[in-house]
């Protein structure tokens, strides 16, 4: 009896090893362990034991099933591994990758929003003011009275009711000071208009970026520690600046920021970025003369402004040549940024 | 403004290169827009006369010359101009001389035959360029002359002046300003004194406010001719030509003073000179040639017939200095800054004159001017002093000090700076202090205020000195914050749907595209009145138009799907506001290895597209617009925010367009005021679902929206979801009549509180079908 179940188990790990599917695996488990299988057959023949055998011959007999069902579980695990190696092997990971389609922020866009950012972090707050603007808001208040020569006329837009397109986000400095007290920290992203001939570096519209803060003793040394802070943020902690002396009607004493960078390609030579300067006491007047008040008295607060323009820092960072480019929308141009 | 430098060396002493001078003026606040060199400064070329000119032996083109360089010995020299003939004097360029761009000369043989040095042009020496072939030069004098002389080496900055710097308008001005930038004494040409001015009864000014002050000098039998070399040189550096002497003189002392004047011919003047205001309509014959009809309040220089000048703009050709000029009449007024640009803005002329009255001259510097003209008058033209009169005495207004606090400067400043050298720098300008402060030249319109002195410390401070102070201060998000957040939040939305961010020009064509897609009547939209071109007129009253012309652009590159968020321009009440556009035309996705190219982009696609990126809770709704294929508005919360739609075929195919145009925009208004509250949690199921499929059979026009309506009308508390995942209609009714449509939909039951039984869903789902079949007539096919 031993040896019937010895020879039945060899018998049945002998076919388990040699099986090459799993229907012949399904079929050596029918054959041995199935209900009239071998095995199950013998452990029928176990009634016939004389009762001090049954224990011994019964466990050899368990040990032989164990046995039989463990390989044949092995087998069928090998087996599927086997399948699934068959199935990977030989595919071509070369193959070019799938893509989604993509979407792309607008370079004028991503460019405005890393400002927004910096200037955020540096605690400023956004304004606004609107594009149609009155001449008040964009020439008068700004110190540039009619008949002054900085006031140009034929290079603005104007509409029949004499109003005007803004020929700098500037307005939205006297907006703001119009409807708030200071302290005020801001900065005005926004587009601004200008009657130019259209080529490769002018557009009629333009993006630009103004900024202004009004407290008691802003000074210069503020000015300049503002502007360096953004534009090595922005531009990278290589750059070098100079303040060039300059004249705007509604700052003074004005500067315009010269910049140099690697990234902007420009180690060695100054680039013009930014107009800048200390708000002109005479702004100031015309603000409290709008608001019938004395918030903006310029012996008790000072300020500082600036702007720059987005589309040409953007042309020299990303070395667009023509900028055209940003109001073509050509997909093939967008989706680079 | 173009200067000199060998003219400001007149004058100051300049630093010692032209790069320190350039820095010197840019810190300063002058801005130096270019550098330009005159004349020739290469040793070794000088003057030769051409004695013989024989052809080449070997080549056709080439000529041999023999020339007299003055050495004594004739020269032979190879040339390939043809421009020249035997006895012109050109220049020679001898061997050792080193041409622009590194060109060296030496002894060589050309194409055989030994050329001793070269005949040169006028390009070939750095000259501007002239008559093709060799620089004949006219005139000149002996062989061997050097060619520096002829035309002696220069250096003309193109300096950018402020419009707040009337005063370096003028050589005198810029070498004042480099003196007090470097402390170096300056020295002017100083005119004789000018003699008292009679008033005379005989000049009448009529507009005061606009001619502050008017003179004339009579100058009796002057002989206008030619200008000599130095004068002529001295206009050619500034970039004016020399018409004759007598002009010349006036351009000079522009130049020099920064004050204009102008030269009439007495004789052809009738009666009395007045200044007075045109009449409107009256017309004038310019020096440019040109007629202009004057306007009322223009002011004019007249005779006793017609105007001879408008006033610090332009003379007059009928009283114009010619050949034959023997009495002149010499003007030095102030005329109003305003006053000179609204006429000469008006008849749009723009003279080296007006740009400085524009710009406000030195009322104390006029007569100095009239008298420095008046002594070179009768030194290059001859002729004898005759009447001098003046409409009134030379207003000078007295000038009010200015007090200039240190608290105040160093406050503004960020750093203090020592009164001493404050004084200096002060001074330096030609400031003087008084009891009151500070008082200004006469030639410094622009130092007024306390400010304009802070800002002239500042420019000389520079900078460099003062220490950059950064500290910042908590603020409040503003309205305009979280606009922006908004905005940018809803682009990057739209991005990762897989669309690029258009940004289009703001002023757009008279008939803007998509006009009639998005319902602005034309009388809401906003002109220029001045427009560039026609491509620029209207305020965009949408954003349709610049995707339009992009879904043209972009026609050829595969499929088109682009956005817009920005400003959109309409008369009324509000007049800017932020819209939200998007275009969709072609394929949804790309064909790859994997997968074929998707459908084509339809308007289902931008109702996802705009449920995906503005949020749940929009209800799309049908209607009905002749101007489209298909159109639905877009509402939420009862507002309406704008429409989807697809072109009709027709204008899809205008637009060059190779799929179906789909286009929606929005008005984000509403949508921003309906934003900015915190987004509120719902349970995660945590009983299973059960789906029940039903398929809806009913007439071809029965809308989904029906459909759905009727199922969650009848509130069944168990249904979860509603699915739409199957539309089909049989064309050839076969398998359905051709006028039936069918509608499969999953249908999603749960109970928040415990797993459903059959029972329960069967219940439910047989009141929904109940009410489908009952309300809306619908088969159902199970």
């Amino acid at each position: 009896m031993d040896s019937q179940i010895d020879q039945l188990r060899v018998e049945a790990l002998q076919q388990i090893a040699q099986a090459t599917d799993e229907a012949g695996l399904d079929a050596i488990r029918v054959q041995f362990l199935g209900r009239s299988g071998s095995i199950s057959l013998l452990s029928e023949g176990m009634k016939s034991l004389p009762k001090e055998d049954k224990p011994r011959f019964g466990k050899l007999l368990n040990d032989a099933r164990t046995a039989v069902t463990s390989a044949l579980d092995e087998a069928r695990t090998e087996l599927q591994a086997r399948a699934d190696r068959a199935a990977f092997s030989g595919v071509d990971v070369t193959l070019p990758g799938i893509a989604r389609a993509q979407g792309a922020l607008h370079p004028i866009t991503q460019l405005q929003d890393r400002a927004v950012q910096i200037f955020r972090r540096m605690g400023f707050a956004l304004a606004d003011g609107p594009d149609i603007e009155t001449e008040f808001h964009c020439f008068d208040a700004l110190n540039t009275p009619a008949d002054h020569p900085a006031r140009n006329e034929q290079d603005t837009f104007y509409f029949q009711d004499g109003r005007l397109l803004r020929t700098h986000t500037s307005s939205v400095q006297i907006r703001t000071m119009e409807s708030a007290v200071p302290p005020i920290r801001i900065i005005a992203p926004g587009a601004a208009y200008r009657r130019d001939e259209i080529d490769a570096t002018h557009l009629a519209q333009f993006t630009q970026m103004e900024g202004l803060y009004v407290d008691s003793n802003v000074s210069v040394a503020d000015l300049k520690g503002t502007l360096e802070f953004f534009f090595r943020e922005l531009l990278g902690s290589d750059a070098q600046f100079r303040f060039r002396p300059h004249f705007f009607p509604f700052t003074e004493p004005s500067y315009e920021v010269d910049i140099r960078t690697r990234a902007l390609g420009n180690a060695d030579r100054w680039l013009e970025i930014a107009g800048c300067g200390m708000v002109d006491p005479a702004v100031f007047e015309a603000v409290n003369g709008r608001r019938g008040d004395r918030a903006f008295d310029p012996e008790k607060v000072t300020g500082f402004a600036f702007g720059f323009g987005l589309d040409r820092l953007a042309m020299i960072l990303s070395g667009v040549p023509d900028i055209r480019l940003f109001t073509d929308n050509d997909q093939r141009f967008l989706r680079q940024f | 403004m173009k200067v000199s430098l060998q003219w400001l060396r007149e004058h100051v002493e300049l630093p010692g290169s032209v790069g320190a001078l350039v820095d010197l003026l840019t810190l300063a606040g002058v801005e130096v827009e270019g550098v330009q060199s005159l004349g020739v400064a290469i040793p070794n070329v000088v003057v030769a006369e051409i004695q013989g000119r024989d052809p080449h032996p070997n080549a056709d083109r080439l000529s041999v010359c023999r020339v007299d360089d003055g050495s004594g010995t004739l020269r032979q020299i190879v040339c390939g101009a043809k421009n020249f003939q035997v006895g012109d004097r050109v220049p020679v360029a001898l061997p050792g001389a080193v041409l622009p761009g590194d060109f060296k000369i030496k002894v060589g043989k050309l194409r055989g035959v030994e050329s001793q040095g070269m005949l040169c042009s006028a390009d070939e020496l750095g000259l501007p360029k002239g008559e093709d072939g060799l620089l004949i030069l006219r005139n000149a004098p002996a062989p061997g002359t050097p060619l520096s002389d002829l035309f002696p080496a220069d250096t003309v900055l193109d300096l950018e002046v402020t419009p707040n710097r009337p005063d370096l308008l003028s050589v005198n001005g810029i070498a004042r300003e480099i003196g007090a930038l470097t402390g170096k004494p300056v020295t002017f040409a100083a005119p004789g004194a000018v003699p008292a001015v009679p008033v005379h009864g005989g000049i009448r000014v009529f507009s005061e406010e606009a001619c502050p002050f008017y003179s004339v000098r009579e100058v009796r039998g002057v002989r206008v001719g030619p200008s000599p070399d130095w004068l002529r040189k001295k206009l050619e550096s500034a970039g004016l030509r020399s018409l004759n002497n007598l002009v010349d003189i006036t351009n000079l002392v522009l130049l020099e003073t920064g004050q204009p004047l102008h030269i009439f011919d007495a004789d052809k003047l009738e009666g009395a000179l007045q200044v007075r205001a045109a009449v409107d309509g009256e017309e004038f014959k310019a020096l440019d040639g040109r007629v202009h009809r004057l306007k009322a309040g223009q002011i004019v220089i007249a005779d006793q017939n017609a105007p001879q000048a408008v006033a610090g703009v332009i003379g007059g050709e009928s009283s114009g200095v010619t050949e034959s000029t023997t009495r002149v009449f010499l003007e030095a007024a102030v005329f109003q800054p305003a006053s000179v640009r609204r006429t000469a803005r008006a008849l749009g002329i723009s003279t080296d004159s007006s740009y400085r009255f524009e710009r406000g001259v030195d009322p104390a510097g006029v007569l100095e001017a009239s008298q420095r003209a008046f002594e070179l008058i009768l030194e290059l033209a001859g002729g004898e002093a005759g009447s001098f009169s003046a409409g009134k005495p030379a207003a000078v207004s007295e000038p009010v000090p200015i007090l200039l606090r240190e608290a105040r400067l160093a406050s503004l400043l960020g750093v203090t700076i020592e009164s001493t050298e404050v004084c200096r720098i002060l001074a330096g300008f030609g400031l003087r202090e008084e009891a009151g402060g500070w008082v200004p030249p006469s030639f410094r319109p622009d130092l007024v205020r306390e400010v304009d002195l802070v800002e002239e410390v500042a420019r000389v401070v520079g900078m460099a000195r003062i220490p950059g102070r950064t500290h910042a201060r908590f603020v409040a998000a503003s309205e305009s914050d979280r606009r922006y957040d908004l905005a940018m939040g809803l682009r990057r939305a739209c991005a990762a749907q897989g669309m690029c961010e258009a940004r289009s020009l703001t002023l757009v064509p008279a008939e803007p595209l998509g006009g009639a897609y998005t319902g602005v009547p034309a009388d809401e939209w906003i002109r220029v009145k001045n427009p560039m071109i026609d491509d620029q007129v209207v305020l965009r009253p949408n954003l349709l138009h610049g995707l339009l012309k992009a879904v043209s652009a972009n026609a050829q590159n595969g499929p088109v799907r682009l956005f817009e968020l920005g400003r959109v321009f309409r008369r009324g009440a509000v007049e800017e506001t932020l819209h939200l556009a998007f275009v969709l035309s072609g394929a949804v996705s790309e064909r790859t290895w994997r997968s074929p190219a998707g459908p084509d982009s339809d308007l289902y696609e931008l109702k996802g597209i705009v449920g995906a990126v503005l949020g749940d809770g929009l209800d799309f709704v049908p209607e009905e617009d002749s101007a489209l294929a298909l159109c639905v508005q877009v509402r939420k919360g009862g507002r309406v925010l704008g429409r989807l739609g697809q072109l009709w075929p027709a204008d899809a195919r205008s637009l060059d367009a190779r799929a179906p145009v789909i286009f929606g925009e929005l008005d984000l208004e509403s949508v921003a005021n309906l934003e900015g509250r915190a987004v509120k949690y719902c349970e995660i199921p945590r009983y299973p679902a059960v789906t029940r499929d039903i398929a809806l059979v009913g007439d071809a026009g029965v809308h989904h929206a029906e459909i759905e309506r009727v199922i969650r009308g009848v509130g069944e508390s168990l249904l979860e979801g509603v699915e739409l995942f199957d539309v089909y209609r049989d064309p050839t009714g076969q398998k359905l009549p051709a006028d039936r449509k069918s509608l499969a939909y999953s249908l999603t039951y749960r109970s928040a509180e415990r797993t459903l039984t059959a029972e329960e869903v069967n219940a439910a789902h047989g009141r929904l079908r109940e009410a489908l079949v009952s309300q809306l007539g619908l088969g159902v096919r199970e």
